[in-house]
């Protein structure tokens, strides 16, 4: 598992943690109920969030079925990523599971336009869902992963092979 | 219309099986490395590598070159067979209803975790027949002997038989650039014996990657 607080529980061999790092530790595990309510909610409520953004794209914004169907398992591993990576508040979390992958798969199914909407559609909805204070603790995960999905840089493609 | 419970069948989600920090685990009172699913994975130094080059070398001469690449074979036949199984673990299906994207960017991933460098598909060649493989950052390579001649034997004994066993063909793969010859990153071309027959020789002569492909496109 990689967590932001690592570093300090990497050091005993070095010192006793000193007062400010005592205090990055405790303004984590004060942070930690909010964290779970978040948690809970994202996990409780996916379907009821994301169902929504799929009609949208699909009617409103008329793209083809299948192209809808990637889009939203993209969005659904990124909700879920995102929501681990707040409640271990380690936005690194994300992008070390999700490169590699995630980017490569949009390219292979062509889905950037879509997945744009989609993660407007999914701000949109978060905001109707959460206080802007718990959006705050999802939002640098969240902006992780949609920079990591829209910015495909590399230039290997396997959509070509499909 | 898309029922997103429907895509969430079982709850599950599968992504990227191999990603680094989940797939390497250890079993360290043991003194065992293990993926995970619990499977020995052995860390091998460097100096080793280059001590079954020179070793290789030393007592079968010319010859290194066809037993690291028999190696290959026998480790690439040995190789798809357990990455195939994981992933079909790993995704719940058989592996002919695993899409193409998912299947080969697995391999990409792990191929990198395992420390093996970057793998690349070319697929530009495609229709005529070919398909390229790039492999940049080639540990094995790195610690072959530098010289005129490409040295990933090794690997390219591996992608005949991964991409043979995949494609259902039997395919033949050689070697036209290699980081031990001063190029880039190894790159290997996979075709059908009869096709691929006159790479050999251009490798031979020393031509450079490029100019072996259009050699190969002109030939039609």
């Amino acid at each position: 598992m990689t967590f932001k607080l690592d570093a300090l529980f990497d050091s005993p061999d070095k010192q006793y943690l000193d007062a400010s790092d005592l205090s990055t530790l405790s303004q984590y595990v004060s942070s930690i109920p909010e964290r779970m309510a978040v948690y809970r909610t994202l996990r409780d409520q996916e379907i009821a969030i994301v169902q929504p953004i799929a009609d949208a794209l699909q009617q409103q914004a008329g793209h083809p079925e299948p192209l809808v169907e990637r889009s939203v398992r993209n969005g659904l591993m990124v909700l879920r990523y995102a929501a681990m990576a707040m409640l271990l508040d380690d936005e690194s979390f994300v992008e070390e599971r999700l490169q590699g992958w995630l980017p490569e798969m949009v390219k292979a199914y062509e889905t950037q336009a879509v997945d744009q909407q989609l993660f407007q559609l999914l701000h949109k909805q978060l905001g109707k869902v959460f206080s802007p204070a718990q959006l705050g603790l999802l939002k640098p995960s969240l902006e992780k992963a949609q920079s990591l999905m829209l910015n495909t840089r590399e230039t290997v493609t396997l959509a070509g092979l499909l | 219309m898309v029922s997103v419970a429907d895509l969430l069948t079982d709850g599950r989600l599968p992504g990227n099986y191999f990603a680094q920090d989940l797939y390497v685990r250890g079993s360290t009172e043991l003194g065992l490395l293990e993926n995970r699913r619990g499977d020995r994975l052995l860390a091998i130094p460097d100096p080793l590598l280059q001590a079954i080059y020179s070793g290789l070398e030393k007592e079968t001469g010319q010859a290194s070159g066809l037993v690291l690449y028999n190696c290959g074979r026998w480790w690439g036949k040995n190789f798809y067979a357990r990455f195939c199984e994981e992933l079909a673990d790993y995704y719940k299906q058989p592996l002919a209803s695993l899409s193409m994207a998912e299947f080969l960017q697995s391999l990409q991933q792990c191929w990198k975790t395992h420390g093996w460098g970057q793998i690349h598909l070319d697929i530009t060649y495609r229709d005529r027949g070919f398909l390229g493989v790039e492999i940049w950052h080639s540990p094995f390579t790195a610690a072959a002997p530098q010289g005129q001649k490409p040295s990933g034997d090794l690997e390219r004994g591996i992608l005949e038989i991964f991409f043979t066993q995949l494609t259902g063909r039997e395919l033949r793969c050689a070697q036209t650039s290699c980081t031990a010859k001063g190029d880039d990153c190894n790159r290997f071309i996979l075709g059908l014996d009869k096709r691929l027959a006159p790479v050999e020789g251009m490798v031979a002569n020393g031509q450079a990657h490029q100019a072996i492909m259009q050699t190969l496109m002109q030939q039609g």
